[in-house]
């Protein structure tokens, strides 16, 4: 039916798909499994029109085709439900759901009393509850995940590709989806379904295909796989069952705590968070992507404003109403997003490296230009930055050079606590290594580090303790001992679960 | 009844429409006022806003402007915009006038020329702004240089005329355009309504067929995202360039109407429309991208309209309560002026409230959700 080989793509030098290759039967639910950036979006959206690839090749029926634009993947029957959703807030359900393939009548003109008619019949069929003209801003996330789906399949795709579509649904609304995807299989419509969620596999899928760092591994009937396979697969270890269990040190109690957050909730993804840092310690907060982690990290900072729970900060409790008062009071914040939160891109690297500590001084205060250059030129000294000039423009940097600019200017203000947000997302391995090892100096001169990453490998190898999110919540927290790849997955899987339920 | 009410609230002419209805009722109390103290009290007098002559006179000067803020809006429901509006329309009337005085051509020629190069600058505006992408506050701002420079090349001078037989019909209401003074005395308030009023009403009408048509829909989906509208495959590139297209039919026909309202040609006029035109189709409630209406730029239009047509009145007004008192006409500009910016003011805080309760509203489904799946 479809056919998908040695697919290609790069963003610059990023290789977001290598000979990446699927295939699907007709009638058949194909789940497409991987972990964090292994590539299944970027498959997608390739099959959706929205990526063009470098290279490969798409058969459909055994045709070449090719798929530049959303109009092209219409043509061929695709319809997709993204994770990041497709619907226009500003438009009513049913604009929504007809947009691009409007009922007309003879005169040209949009019918409608039939649009309205075949909106609520799948609405229905759906069980989504509202009115046909709610404007879709009004409506909950988890209502618009099934909007997202049923205006993929009011299209009646031959191929139907399901982006993560159940991560903000409810189990009831993943019942119905279930039932839907059955009956659309009886019709023979193939389906790509991508989820991080390991018993949806089992549950509905008829085969699978698993990608690790943008190459697909491995592919076969679902039912030639164990749970064990499948994240051996997606990361390369084996998960061990029988040790996993939440485990906290105990002669840390006499440690000095520098933050303690308290059943937080940050609207809509973090649940129920609790997590301490003590000080001097590096902690490491892992998890699949989307599990609230940058979320978490921001609301101590004072970036996010938690709905509930608070948070204790050297002894006080406090709520920073923006990340200038965290700065204030000593909280420093790396974030792996550079161009957007962190690097002035056409400022001289002088400039980055004071940025920090000339938002710390009074807004009038005299500068002599001396100071700063001198400031500077220690910071590159000290942190090995490769750079040209003091003067070019920080966009002459590498990825990795770039973000030790970043964690050179935070550093050199000697931040009580600093948190870091997926600080080494597209860094090379050798900067990366360097990060971490200013990272550890500072831990060790008394300074407390909590870091999100989604490299499972990077988290292990630098924290002292590892936080794991799922769903919102503390999943696992590991540290001596329990601080292995292989808990962490499983965590990260949300796997722990059942296990405790085994034991 | 209750509820449809509701329904027209959460639509985003709601703001627009209520500042035009208090407005509108304003000025007919002031204006009815002030014509009662000069001609003594009756009830034409005091209902003085509906006479032919003063509704006419209102239509007929203001008509080009609304028709331009309705274009304005159209472009901000794509997502784009075009401050050179205002002399696209001066360009539109010198070309009106010149094609048929320079070359000797018939006066309607004259019009269909005028009409193509309307679409011609606007075409021009969205390659710059849909195809190449340029900001389009900027590519039209630059435009306007371009298009006033045109516009002095062909007429350097304010001149030319219309000949009456063109004008007269324009400049009257319904019964002076089809003749209808032996109409049975029933029919009478019919002569009340302007020509330039039916022109408005048949552009509207021109508008609501091409709203109805999937077009319609995919303007609002572009506007909003064109990452989205892709996916769904419409081409964003497309229906931007369609509605700038569009926009330059509203912008020949406001130029059209100019021509016949003043029967001469001026190279340099309307500049201010362009950015006028913007505050106004703001304060009818469009947002920036995907959301508004069209009759967002009519209620819009009309309120600044209305709003300078009423200061006008008060200011009579005062000087007829206060013997001796008399200001500049700068005053009346001062005050309508900061009417107007109040107006915006008001727009930012009705679409704070508008979020407020769409918050409250998605917090109270989302806990209850919660609740279910639990």
């Amino acid at each position: 039916m479809l056919e998908m080989k040695g697919i290609d793509k790069r963003f610059g030098a990023v290789v977001a798909l290598n000979k990446a290759s699927l295939t699907v039967k007709e009638g058949e639910v194909m789940a497409l499994a991987g972990s964090n950036g292994s590539g299944k979006s970027t498959m997608v959206k390739v099959l959706a029109g929205l990526v063009a690839p470098n290279a490969g090749e798409i058969l459909i029926d055994g045709e070449k085709k090719i798929i530049h634009s959303g109009t092209d993947s219409t043509r061929e029957g695709i319809a997709t439900a993204f994770q990041d959703l497709s619907l226009i807030p500003t438009m009513s359900v049913k604009d929504n759901i007809l947009l691009g393939c409007e009922i007309v009548t003879k005169s040209g003109m949009v019918d409608e009393k039939e649009s309205r008619r075949l909106v609520q019949e799948l609405l229905d069929r759906f069980h989504i509850d509202c009115d046909p003209d709610d404007y879709v801003q009004t409506l909950m996330p988890s209502t618009q995940s099934m909007l997202e789906v049923a205006k993929a399949v009011f299209r009646k795709p031959k191929i139907l590709l399901l982006d993560e579509v159940t991560a903000s649904l409810h189990y009831d609304e993943i019942a119905t989806l279930f039932d839907i995807m059955r009956e659309l299989k009886n019709e023979g419509v193939s389906m790509v379904y991508v989820t991080h969620r390991m018993n949806e596999i089992f549950e509905i899928c008829d085969s699978i295909t698993i990608m690790r760092s943008s190459e697909t591994v491995t592919s076969g009937p679902v039912s030639d796989f164990t749970l064990d396979d499948i994240i051996f697969y997606m990361t390369g270890a084996r998960p061990k069952h029988s040790e996993a269990k939440t485990a906290a040190a105990e002669d840390q109690d006499d440690r000095e705590v520098v933050v303690e957050v308290k059943n937080i909730s940050v609207y809509p993804k973090v649940k129920d968070i609790s997590m301490k840092a003590y000080k001097g310690e590096i902690v490491g907060i892992g998890g699949l992507e989307g599990q609230g982690q940058p979320e978490v990290i921001r609301s101590i900072l004072g970036a996010v404003r938690p709905q509930s729970g608070s948070i204790c900060y050297m002894g006080k409790d406090v709520r920073f109403k923006d990340p200038a008062a965290g700065v204030k009071a000593g909280i420093g914040f790396i974030s792996g997003d550079r161009s957007k939160e962190a690097v002035f891109d056409i400022r001289t690297i002088t400039e980055n490296i004071f940025a920090g500590n000339s938002a710390k001084e009074s807004l009038f205060a005299y500068l002599s230009a001396k100071k700063v250059r001198k400031f500077s030129e220690d910071a590159v000294k000290k942190y090995n930055i490769k750079i040209g000039k003091l003067k070019d423009p920080a966009s002459s940097l590498s990825g990795g050079n770039q973000q030790k600019l970043v964690v050179a200017r935070w550093i050199a203000m000697n931040p009580n606590l600093l948190l870091l947000d997926d600080p080494t997302k597209g860094v090379d391995i050798h900067s990366r290594q360097e990060i971490h090892d200013i990272l550890r100096e500072c831990a060790a001169n008394g300074m407390t580090v909590i870091i999100a990453a989604s490299d499972t490998d990077e988290l292990l190898n630098i924290s002292d303790r590892v936080y794991v999110f799922y769903e919102g919540k503390v999943a696992a927290e590991l540290s001596g001992e329990f601080k292995t790849s292989e808990h962490l997955v499983s965590a990260m899987m949300g796997v722990k679960e059942k296990v405790q339920e085994a034991e | 009844m209750k509820e449809s009410f509701a329904r027209f609230r959460r639509k985003p002419a709601f703001t627009g429409c209520m500042l035009f209805l208090v407005v509108l009722i304003l000025n007919i109390g002031i204006q009815g006022w002030s014509t009662c103290l000069s001609n003594g009290v009756s009830v034409g007098n005091i209902l003085s806003f509906f006479q032919p002559s003063a509704l006419k006179s209102i239509f007929m000067t203001n008509l080009p402007f609304i028709l331009v803020t309705v274009g304005q809006a159209l472009l901000l429901l794509v997502g784009q915009m075009d401050v050179s509006i205002g002399v696209q329309i001066a360009l539109v009337n010198v070309i009106c006038i010149m094609v048929p005085q320079e070359w000797g051509v018939p006066v309607w020629v004259g019009w269909i020329i005028a009409m193509l190069a309307a679409f011609g600058i606007s075409a021009l505006c969205g390659a710059c702004c849909a195809v190449l992408r340029l900001p389009a506050l900027l590519a039209s701002y630059a435009l306007t240089y371009l298009v006033n420079g045109i516009n002095v090349l062909i007429m350097n001078v304010p001149q030319g005329s219309v000949p009456k037989a063109y004008w007269k019909p324009y400049q009257s209401t319904l019964f002076g355009l089809i003749g209808g003074k032996d109409a049975p005395q029933f029919l009478k308030f019919l002569d009340y309504i302007p020509v330039p009023a039916l022109v408005l009403a048949a552009v509207l009408l021109i508008w609501y067929f091409i709203s109805r048509r999937p077009f319609g829909k995919h303007i609002y989906a572009v506007g909003t995202s064109q990452r989205n509208a892709f996916a769904a495959g419409i081409s964003p590139v497309k229906v931007q360039m369609k509605a700038f297209l569009i926009k330059g039919f509203f912008v020949g026909v406001a130029g059209i109407c100019l021509t016949l309202m003043s029967a001469s040609g001026n190279p340099l006029q309307c500049e201010e429309y362009g950015i006028k035109s913007l505050s106004a189709a703001i304060i009818g409630g469009m947002g920036w991208g995907g959301w508004g209406s069209i009759s967002c730029g009519v209620f819009g239009g009309g309120f600044l309209v209305l709003i300078q047509n009423t200061v006008y009145y008060f200011f009579t007004l005062l000087s007829k309560i206060f013997v001796g008192f008399s200001v500049t006409s700068y005053w009346q500009n001062f005050v309508s002026d900061i009417i107007i910016f109040g107006g915006l003011l008001m727009t930012i805080v009705t679409a704070k409230e508008q979020r407020k309760t769409l918050q409250q509203g998605l917090k109270a489904q989302f806990r209850r959700g919660e609740k279910y799946a639990k």
